[in-house]
């Protein structure tokens, strides 16, 4: 019985590629649908792709920090990292107190930079090199170790003054650079240090003593109070919520939740435009190929009848324009495949202008196109077996006498 | 003639067809009906009067309306109830006989036009796992087929089709042949040369054929039994009714 089963799927096979013409205009019809289906989709999840990417990607889409300036303590601080949707939370210190005059050995002048606190898991840093820690080791921004002209490993060497008890005072300490920040992350000139490094550069401006560094000062701070925070959300969804929760507690944030809303808006939208299209198109394609398996089922009768009347069985007479089917699916989709690849190369190439390096605006992944074959196979397969069925069940006498 | 009950072919006792379309009705009634092995039927009649009917019914490939009893002998001592086989809608076992124990030449080739000559004769062979051993190149010879065993059907002319035909039903050494009008669709003169070539071939290899033909005048000289039968129409000419018995 696999002897004819084979036979079958061989004479199939013959068959099609003698009437390769027809053949052709079959996997045509299919690619014609498929093809910018193809496309509309790799459009669509191109360019929300792309958007969403952005949005996850940069960080500072997620950022909350709050307006003006207020009075956090630690223990507030600790509850908030403990919160599922925070990824990363650091306090902040005055603005005014939150400068450094630096300098390297390479770099003739001094310069004033930011300092930012940080810490390990801060999503401004790169997670695979080292983060601040200690009272000396620091991060510098991209654009602060390229004007001091050091590189990670590199010594700096940090100074502040404070005018305490009436005359001024001059401090200076050892950094050691232990990374770079990526220059997409922090585009100003600033110095990545730890809590406890901020917490010394302030109280020392503030006339406090600083015992780890041998700074001297009136006594060392009981309560320590932060102005503000830098908070990053677990993900951008959850930037909406954290902000309720925020100003519920009286606390005015800023955040780009509303790039994100527009971004979340924009995908809802052409989603809907997408699926509406989608489906418009899919039964378009399955009309259009169960159509022409089904009328190449009604035009092969007399020679189905044939294969019947010389001892063919039902399945096997079924199994003949279910191949026939899967040679047009497997082609048709391929064609179409081909199709999409080169109007989303000229798209892509088209508004490359626009887009930042390797950001397509057309774009599929593998498992689209698999997708896109499993269902052009399964409503091939189901076309096919209905007219093969119908085939199958006409009197081979009847099929005969048609000629 | 023998008449042990172990040579017949076709046994069928009260077989009936009935079709009607648009009001008008055409019957074909088998009352009593044997066939024995290596005989040769010629069944002749004009267009019409229900000789493909019967054919279509002895090849299985048409299911009658009333069977009585109908019993087929593919190989010597088997009988197989063709009435059961229809009524458990058994189509496969029905097929699965055609494959081995008969050859089918229809009026006009029936060629698969996508297999070349060579593949045409050897289909039903193939199907039944047979192994090439010259029979095929053997046939093609007598039928004058040889120099284009390479081609696909669409380069031969009608009569040389009709040829393919007669070659495919033979290849596989079924027991019966059933030929419908095999040469109506070449000229007269071609027809006879078919025929006598046809006939001459099936009765050197013992093959039982049944023939349907227009023509009874040549079809007598190569010996053929003809089937009686006649036909009747009702007064309106609504009912048509062709008896056939033998």
């Amino acid at each position: 019985m696999l002897r004819q089963k084979r036979q079958t799927l061989a004479l199939a096979s013959k068959d099609y590629f003698h009437e390769w013409q027809i053949s052709i205009c079959f996997v045509l019809a299919l690619a014609a649908v498929l093809g910018p289906m193809l496309v509309l989709f790799g459009l669509k999840f191109g360019i929300v792709g792309t958007m969403i990417e952005e949005l996850v990607e940069n960080p500072a889409k997620r950022e909350i920090r709050p307006v003006g300036s207020g009075r956090y303590d630690r223990v507030w601080v600790d509850s908030l990292r403990k919160r599922d949707d925070v990824d990363f939370i650091v306090p902040r210190i005055r603005s005014i107190a939150s400068t450094l005059s630096v300098s390297s050995e390479r770099a003739g002048r001094i310069l004033q930079f930011e300092v930012i606190p940080s810490s390990a898991g801060d999503p401004l840093l790169d997670p695979k090199l080292a983060a601040p820690s200690g009272l000396d080791k620091v991060v510098l921004s991209a654009s602060a170790a390229k004007k001091l002209q050091v590189s990670s490993g590199d010594h700096i060497e940090g100074s502040l003054r404070r005018q305490y008890r009436g005359h001024k005072e001059r401090v200076t300490l050892d950094l050691q650079v232990v990374a770079v920040a990526p220059a997409t992350a922090f585009k100003r000139d600033g110095l990545f240090a730890s809590v406890m490094l901020v917490e010394a550069l302030e109280d020392f401006r503030d006339g406090h003593e600083v015992p780890a560094l041998g700074w001297k000062g009136a006594a060392a701070v009981e309560q320590r109070h932060y102005t503000g925070f830098r908070l990053y959300a677990r993900s951008i969804y959850d930037v909406a919520a954290l902000q309720d929760s925020f100003e519920r507690s009286g606390i005015e944030v800023r955040t780009r939740a509303a790039d994100i809303e527009n971004v979340q808006r924009m995908d809802r939208t052409l989603s809907a435009i997408y699926w509406a299209i989608a489906l418009i198109g899919l039964g378009g394609f399955s009309l259009s190929l169960g159509a022409s398996l089904w009328a190449n089922v009604d035009r092969k009768r007399k020679e189905l009848s044939v294969l019947r009347l010389v001892g063919f069985r039902s399945v096997e007479i079924v199994l003949f324009p279910v191949m026939q089917g899967m040679y047009t699916a497997i082609f048709g989709w391929a064609l179409a495949c081909g199709i999409y690849y080169v109007a989303a190369w000229s798209i892509n190439l088209m508004l490359a202008p626009q887009l930042e390096n390797e950001q397509q605006i057309c774009r599929l992944l593998p498992a689209h196109y698999a997708i896109a074959l499993a269902i052009t196979v399964g409503a091939s397969l189901l076309a096919a077996i209905l007219a093969g069925m119908r085939a199958a069940r006409v009197e081979p006498s009847e099929g005969l006498r048609d000629i | 003639m023998q008449e042990s009950p172990s040579e017949i072919i076709y046994q069928l006792k009260d077989v009936a067809k009935t079709r009607s379309s648009n009001g008008y009705t055409f019957g074909l009634r088998v009352p009593s009906l044997r066939i024995h092995r290596g005989e040769k039927i010629a069944l002749i009649g004009e267009s019409g009067c229900g000789k493909s009917t019967l054919l279509d019914m002895l090849a299985f490939i048409l299911q009658p309306s009333d069977i009585g009893s109908f019993s087929f002998h593919g190989d010597r001592g088997s009988e197989i109830d063709i009435g059961l086989a229809w009524r458990k809608h058994k189509r496969n076992r029905l097929a699965a006989l055609r494959k081995a124990h008969m050859g089918y030449v229809m009026q006009t080739g029936g060629l698969l036009p996508y297999l070349d000559i060579y593949d045409n004769i050897n289909l039903s062979r193939q199907m039944l796992g047979m192994k090439d051993d010259g029979t095929v190149e053997l046939l093609a010879k007598e039928l004058g087929l040889t120099r284009h065993l390479k081609k696909l059907p669409d380069a031969l002319s009608t009569g040389e089709r009709q040829r393919v035909a007669i070659g495919r039903a033979l290849a596989h050494q079924p027991a019966i042949v059933i030929a419908d009008e095999p040469t109506a669709s070449v000229d007269p003169f071609a027809a006879e040369k078919i025929m006598s070539l046809f006939i001459g071939m099936v009765e050197e290899r013992n093959i039982t054929v049944i023939v349907a033909s227009h023509a009874w005048r040549h079809i007598k000289q190569l010996g053929l039994r003809r089937l009686a039968h006649h036909t009747r129409r009702s007064a309106d000419g609504r009912l048509t009714e062709t008896v056939v018995s033998g």
